[in-house]
């Protein structure tokens, strides 16, 4: 991946009001309008793309911007949608994607119980490899890897993609796994295994339901990094048909030259399920690599 | 090692020392558990990088690609860029871009932060939903809607601009002057930064003792003094972890500027993953595209270096 | 050094929640006052509001004479110490000393002198370079300690500070924070749940319940003359022991009737207590304390008899739990539900009029559970309340407490 995206908790803690009376309440005001103010420019762009995709054709290429879509109107959405592969690259990615989340919970699992119950020697280094690994740039990793696979044969082939996407996602899944795993009182597997169940036995009856959270959200991690990925499926999928959204994305322009509104309305897309799910998961996961970072 | 696997299984009897099945069951699981995720990442991560450290040695052009096999050349990679202006223009202005980005982002999102704090509850959450909208938006959709906002002739940027008096900038080319054109990726870049810098920040300050700001505060110290004193102190490691993952990001940046210029950027706007792409994959010298990437690592590698460390320091001890 | 005043203070939350409820509280200069009461009484509210850290909803408070509510707390010149210490974790034990110094531009020489010296007070003068993660609770406590004294600030605010120590510490700490206080003479407001706490080391002490203050006295006073049921139960370990009676009027002397049991009451405990003439042929509450609880042989007066039902050896006394025919009090929102002892036990016939009573015994006197006893009680001991408020039936040789609140 490109990017790891690292999830962090989101706050709810309350602050203190200070100052007094009169003078606290214009600050107040003050400070207010300044993050309206920020809010609406952080915000912007994205509302843009939404609002373009649904104006009409002269609205779009207007030398004077039309703010709000006063007529909206489905066309670039319809036009999006009848470009040619659009429905392959839909397949494709929810081929790709669907074979990752799965294999990625899977393995992650696996690996992060081993790192959190266990006591082995390599621990330490697996633990470094993890965290090192993601370090290591995919624009440089992308020369040695493209080699690779045209010797294993799998270029231009969905499952050398999927097995690349899981690769990058396991270290982030793996690392948030043990996390949660940790998070769970050993106390409640030795009552599970004084009570009569086996390790594993106490593995799947106690671990599996608590760590639940924590499977659903990696999941949605592994969701995420692969339907945005964009380097690995540029340089390994060459055929239109086996492309994904996100190359389809990006070629949607080159193709048509600048087609602004059914390429905002494609964009709006693809962006769809992604920006749902990180909405979802952002207040699912309990900590983030800043958990205990802050001395206290 | 008995002892330690011992520990772990406090309700296996201790008395039977001798080698029995259920102990190397025990031993080995972990083993068996890792395996999986070791052998993926070992094959996909691990093979590659050497394989990476290889080819920077070896000559792999379209010859080599088919024969799957690359011919030693030693360190004649090396030397062909580090005595290629072209290399130290493209290394100067990948460090000049990070370093910007870095700052640019680590300053307001930090700022963006400290701004959360301020405001009222519902505009906080308001603000919090806004930011994890604009880092869920995919990197192609990013790039596309800021192409299309900086749009030659209906670009609502260059219009809003224009009537902000800031300029003339109806009709224009933002990349046809270098300057202009990295305004606009750094820009992009920025933006879809900041959310992660400030909700981390965020959720940090709040894991401030209230007590702590409270004591400063009757012990004399007026809020700037506050922060500076007990909040930022608290704040180091976090700002550590970030600084050094951006700077890790940053530094690698391909996609953008790969999309935003038509999978045809020029010679001005060559990063090094860029250069390093473009050598491989568009004149087919995988060989030193391989020497380039592994500058490019050694380049990373002291952040990387940072940031595994502070990672360590906070992760193991839990 | 300043006095400080509340008046009329109030503190609510939202449009329903009341903190605390028109407090009136006068800290002389100098003095030791306790805050206590059980949690959500709003003692700990009322000490943010005079530290500044909280918003005042109503009411003044003066430190010196001064009117404080729209100060920062930064100038108001108190000092703080926090139940967790709050000491910088990441500075040294000398810069957390010196850090309020530093913060009012004190010259870096006299920073120096004053922290070394606060230091070796509090025998802190060899870990000045340590962090607090590297000091024992005892240490951080005495950390927090110093970094208020050494402002030499106008009053003191502590917010239970032994609470995170373990018994013995306590013990230990009380005594040399008390010593501290009067050595240094500085006007101190001490919040703390523990009446044991408050008892030993306030100059007076003021009991709060449900942010209303119930009364404000010296520990003796208190102890003696409680203004009200709650204090009555709050005040004191083991509890004071508290049940129901009827007064009546016989030949013209009142009598006091526990259970089945007529008490006499002497002239002069009538003539003391004038209001409790009005409650004829009333239930009323009563209240003894366990050390006034006496075996009866030798006593020629009012005699209860009873069942034992537990004998808790402490060494130096017994404390033994006694089955009365009485009735219990059956307004227990009136008392600290804390400080309530046990009830009666399985076996009695009518579960409606038995109380346990709790009486402090000689320690060489053999005593069994089971055993039938009878109790010697000075009517001059009780204490009277009205069952439907709570409020004491004032006794006229004790001038009537300042702040009774019914």
């Amino acid at each position: 991946m490109s990017s790891v995206t690292q999830i962090a908790p989101t706050p709810v803690a309350p602050v203190a009001p200070r100052g007094r009376g009169r003078r606290r309440r214009t600050r107040q005001l003050g400070w207010n309008v300044l993050g309206l103010l920020v809010l609406a420019v952080m915000v912007f762009p994205v509302y843009w793309m939404v609002a373009t995709a649904f104006k009409p054709g002269q609205q779009i290429l207007s030398y004077t911007p039309h703010w709000v879509p006063t007529h909206p109107t489905l066309s670039n959405f319809r036009d999006a949608v009848h470009q040619p592969f659009f429905w392959d690259a839909v397949k494709n990615s929810l081929i790709v994607v669907s074979t990752v989340v799965a294999l990625s919970v899977v393995l992650a699992f696996l690996a992060s119980l081993a790192l959190a119950k266990f006591h082995f020697y390599g621990r330490k280094a697996f633990i470094v490899l993890i965290l090192g690994v993601q370090m290591v740039p995919l624009a440089a990793l992308i020369i040695p890897l493209y080699i690779l696979m045209s010797r294993l044969g799998q270029i231009d082939k969905l499952t050398g993609v999927i097995a690349m996407y899981l690769t990058f996602v396991l270290p982030f899944t793996v690392w948030t796994m043990r996390g949660f795993l940790l998070g769970i009182p050993k106390e409640l597997e030795e009552a599970a295994m004084v009570d009569g169940a086996t390790r594993f036995g106490a593995f799947v009856r106690v671990l599996l339901p608590l760590v639940g959270p924590g499977l659903v959200a990696t999941s949605i991690f592994a969701f995420i990094q692969a339907w945005n990925e964009f380097i690995i499926a540029y340089v390994f999928l060459h055929t239109p048909e086996k492309q994904t959204l996100m190359v389809w994305l990006a070629s949607f322009t080159t193709l048509r030259g600048t087609d602004w509104g059914p390429l905002m309305a494609g964009a709006t897309l693809c962006a769809l399920p992604v920006v749902v799910f990180f909405l979802l998961v952002q207040r699912r996961i309990a900590f983030g690599l800043t958990a205990g970072a802050v001395r206290g | 090692m008995a002892s330690v696997a011992e520990s772990e299984f406090p309700l296996v009897s201790r008395r039977r020392r001798r080698f029995s099945r259920q102990r190397l069951g025990r031993t080995l699981a972990p083993y068996a558990l890792l395996a999986p995720a070791a052998t993926a990442i070992g094959v996909i991560l691990g093979y590659p990088l050497y394989l990476l450290v290889e080819m920077s040695f070896e000559k792999y052009g379209l010859f080599e690609l088919i024969r799957h096999k690359g011919r030693w050349v030693g360190l004649a990679n090396y030397t062909h860029i580090l005595h290629d202006g072209e290399f130290w223009r493209v290394l100067a202005r990948t460090v000049v871009f990070t370093a910007v980005t870095v700052t640019l982002t680590m300053v307001l999102g930090t700022a963006m932060a400290l701004l959360l704090l301020q405001v009222s509850r519902w505009l906080r959450v308001a603000i919090t939903t806004g930011l994890v909208l604009v880092w869920s938006v995919p990197v192609i959709v990013a790039v596309d809607i800021w192409r299309w906002m900086v749009d030659y002739e209906f670009g609502v940027a260059n219009w809003t601009l224009t009537k902000l008096h800031i300029g003339n900038f109806i009709r224009h080319d933002w990349f046809a002057n270098p300057w202009t054109g990295w305004g606009v990726i750094t820009a992009l870049i920025v933006w879809g930064a900041i959310p992660f810098i400030a909700i981390t920040v965020y959720a940090g300050l709040a894991q401030v003792p209230q007590e702590l700001l409270e004591a400063a505060a009757i012990d004399g110290a007026k809020p700037w003094a506050v922060f500076r004193e007990v909040t930022l102190p608290l704040l180091m490691p976090i700002f550590v972890i970030l600084t050094s993952l951006s700077i890790i990001w940053d530094f690698q940046v391909f996609q953008q500027i790969w999309v935003m210029l038509d999978f045809r950027p020029t010679n001005d706007y060559y990063t090094m993953a860029i250069y390093a792409f473009h050598q491989s994959f568009q004149i087919s010298e995988y060989g030193l595209g391989a020497a380039i990437a592994v500058v490019m690592v050694l380049f990373m590698f002291g952040a990387t270096l940072v940031y595994l460390r502070q990672m360590l320091r906070t992760g193991e001890v839990q | 050094m300043a006095q400080i005043e509340l008046v009329h203070l109030s503190k609510l939350y939202g449009n329903d929640v009341t903190a605390v409820r028109d407090l009136n509280l006068d800290v002389a200069e100098g003095e030791f006052m306790v805050l206590v009461g059980p949690s959500g009484c709003g003692k700990t509210t009322a000490l943010r509001m005079i530290a500044g850290l909280e918003e005042i909803t109503s009411g003044e408070i003066r430190i010196g004479g001064k009117v404080v509510n729209d100060l920062a707390p930064r100038d108001r010149d108190i000092a703080m110490v926090f139940q967790n210490y709050a000491l910088y974790p990441h500075k040294s034990v000398y810069e957390n000393l010196a850090f309020g110094l530093r913060m009012r531009k004190v010259p870096k020489s006299e920073q120096k002198r004053r922290v070394e010296e606060i230091a070796r007070i509090l025998g802190l003068g060899d870990m000045l370079n340590r962090r607090p993660a590297q000091l024992s609770g005892g240490q951080r406590q005495r950390v927090a300690m110093g970094r208020a004294i050494v402002r030499e600030p106008k009053a003191f605010l502590m917010d239970e500070p032994l609470s995170n120590l373990d018994a013995k510490l306590r013990v230990q700490m009380r005594a040399e924070i008390a010593r501290i206080q009067q050595a240094l003479k500085v006007t101190t407001v001490y919040v703390t749940h523990d009446q044991v706490e408050a008892m030993t080391m306030g100059h007076r002490v003021a009991v709060m319940r449900d942010g209303e203050l119930q009364q404000v006295d010296t520990p003796q006073r208190l102890y003696d003359a409680p203004a009200n049921l709650f204090v009555a139960s709050f005040v004191g370990s083991p509890p004071m022991n508290l049940f129901e009676a009827v007064v009546e009027r016989d030949n013209g002397r009142l009598v006091c009737r526990i259970g089945e049991t007529e008490l006499e009451l002497p002239a002069d405990v009538a003539a003391d207590r004038p209001a409790l003439a009005n409650y004829a042929g009333r239930r009323v509450a009563v209240g003894i304390r366990p050390e006034d609880v006496r075996e009866a042989s030798g006593w020629d007066g009012a005699r209860l008899r009873g069942r034992i039902l537990l004998v808790e050896s402490l060494g130096s006394e017994q404390l033994v739990h006694i089955e009365i025919a009485a009735t219990p009090l059956e307004r227990s929102d009136l008392v600290d539900t804390a400080a309530q002892p046990p009830g009666p036990s399985l076996g009695v016939d009518d579960l409606e009029r038995a109380v346990t009573l709790l009486g402090r015994f000689d320690r060489h006197l053999l005593l069994a559970p089971g055993e039938a006893v009878e109790v010697a009680i000075d009517p001059r001991l009780l204490h009277f309340f009205d069952l439907e408020t709570g409020v004491a039936i004032p006794t006229v040789d004790v001038p009537v407490a300042a702040e009774v609140v019914s």
